[in-house]
């Protein structure tokens, strides 16, 4: 009786141990899904933003809808990477959680630029649109070239 | 009267000459961004002392530091004349006469104009010097400098660029650019000699510089570029913009914003025209992908 009760708490203490791993590493490769899915939509309108922008297709009424989707979608970059969301399939470095200062303010950096190219578009200046446009994408190399590997 | 003429004549040839010198600098410093020497060259964590490298490249054969090129007479280029330099960049030779390691993309460099390597030496005999020794390279002990020679008379083919035929002007513009560009020291596959492998040439590699994966840049549909326009490869090398609204990162985002941002558009167009009429070479280890980074769950 007593070695059985001995082994349910061993058993119980084995389970407790293994659990917070188990459920860490379950939900940090959701959230990598989660943050790639995010990522990817705004690679979609960020590729649908500088067709319109170049001149390249005649989608203008739509234009205004992409960089309100941009400014939603970036508006907490930092808090798709929350610590212990790098282990499974990511592309980020170690330099996310290590330099988190210089992430944040890249992250930052890059959501202003958002909303000024929003202001942009809402004056509908096509220079500043482009000039603004941009910068967006100074914001999306500048984090990528730092902060993610490339691919493999 | 005839005096004043004279001094006239003289003080116009003075400033001919020195417009002429000034056009030079411009043009060297534009090959310079062209050849893609300032990422290697300039210490991304000190980006104020450019050109005086200490950046490091890591490396198959070791862990490399590019020397300092600005124009300190001691440290960097400065004492350094028009033989040096096409010395250095198209044989691959110091000023002492000893070897340099084709980490120094000399292979690539051997293609550069007679012209255009006078105008990137006086441009670097005119940046800023900055006074600061050029760090030891970490590699093994048995890749001594005159095993390069040997390496050298092996596998380096010098000689000028030479125009590639059926292909126009345009094309050839963007021949010569991608070569001094060196995007082949990257982007085609290397055996273990170091060796590119030229069947291959531009088609990408699971094992680039800092252990990194180079993708395929010529225009095969599946593997490579092919479905790209000549006006994303434009638009990419001004901005780092891939098509699908990704942007490029790690060593390619310093390719653009040190190097082909600064190209004019015509050569940026060249580069694609030239690119994208490639043969296509499909790379089959693209086809597949993703590696997995695990951690701590198989430890239990």
């Amino acid at each position: 009786m007593r070695s059985k009760l001995k082994r349910m708490i061993q058993l119980g203490m084995a389970a407790v141990l293994v659990m917070p791993a188990v459920v860490l590493a379950d939900e940090s490769e959701n959230i990598i899904k989660y943050r790639q899915g995010v990522m990817k939509a705004i690679g979609g309108h960020m590729s649908a933003t500088s067709l319109i922008v170049r001149g390249k297709v005649s989608y203008k009424d739509d234009l205004k809808d992409h960089v309100r989707a941009l400014k939603v979608l970036t508006s907490d970059i930092p808090g798709l990477f929350p610590e212990d969301s790098d282990f499974g399939e990511t592309r980020a470095k170690a330099e996310v959680w290590e330099k988190r200062d210089e992430f944040v303010k890249a992250a930052e950096t890059s959501q202003q630029s958002v909303i000024d190219l929003l202001s942009a578009v809402e004056s509908g200046k096509p220079d500043a649109i482009t000039a603004s446009f941009k910068q967006v994408g100074e914001g999306c190399k500048g984090c990528h070239k730092d902060f993610r590997e490339k691919d493999d | 009267m005839r005096y004043i003429l004279l001094a006239l004549l003289l003080s116009q040839f003075c400033i001919t000459a020195q417009a002429g010198q000034q056009g030079l600098i411009e043009k060297g410093e534009y090959l310079v961004r062209a050849a893609g020497c300032v990422s290697c060259h300039t210490d991304p964590d000190n980006k104020k002392a450019y050109l005086a490298g200490g950046r490091s490249l890591d490396t198959p054969f070791g862990i490399f530091y590019s020397p300092n090129i600005t124009s300190d007479k001691k440290h960097g280029v400065g004492s350094w004349s028009d033989e040096d330099f096409e010395n250095a960049l198209r044989h691959g030779e110091s000023p002492n006469g000893s070897h340099y390691y084709p980490v120094f993309p000399y292979t690539s460099y051997t293609k550069l104009k007679t012209g255009d390597v006078k105008a990137i030496a006086a441009y670097l005999r005119s940046v800023k010097p900055v006074a600061k020794a050029s760090r030891e390279h970490d590699i093994p002990w048995y890749l001594f400098r005159w095993t390069i020679a040997i390496w050298k008379w092996l596998y380096f083919d010098e000689g000028a660029f030479t125009k590639v035929a059926n292909m126009d002007v345009i094309q050839n513009r963007g021949a010569y650019l991608v070569a001094i560009g060196h995007c082949t020291e990257c982007h085609t596959p290397r055996d273990n000699k170091g060796v590119l492998d030229e069947a291959r040439y531009l088609a990408g590699t699971k094992n680039g510089p800092e252990g990194e994966s180079v993708p395929n840049i010529t225009p095969d549909r599946d593997t490579g570029i092919g479905k790209w326009s000549n006006s994303d490869m434009v638009y990419f090398l001004e901005t780092g913009a891939l098509p699908d609204g990704d942007y490029t990162g790690s060593l390619m985002a310093e390719v653009v914003d040190d190097g082909t941002r600064y190209l004019t558009k015509a050569d940026r167009e060249a580069i694609a025209k030239y690119l994208l009429t490639l043969a296509p070479v499909e790379n089959q280890s693209f086809k597949k992908q993703k590696k997995q980074k695990k951690k701590s769950v198989d430890e239990w």
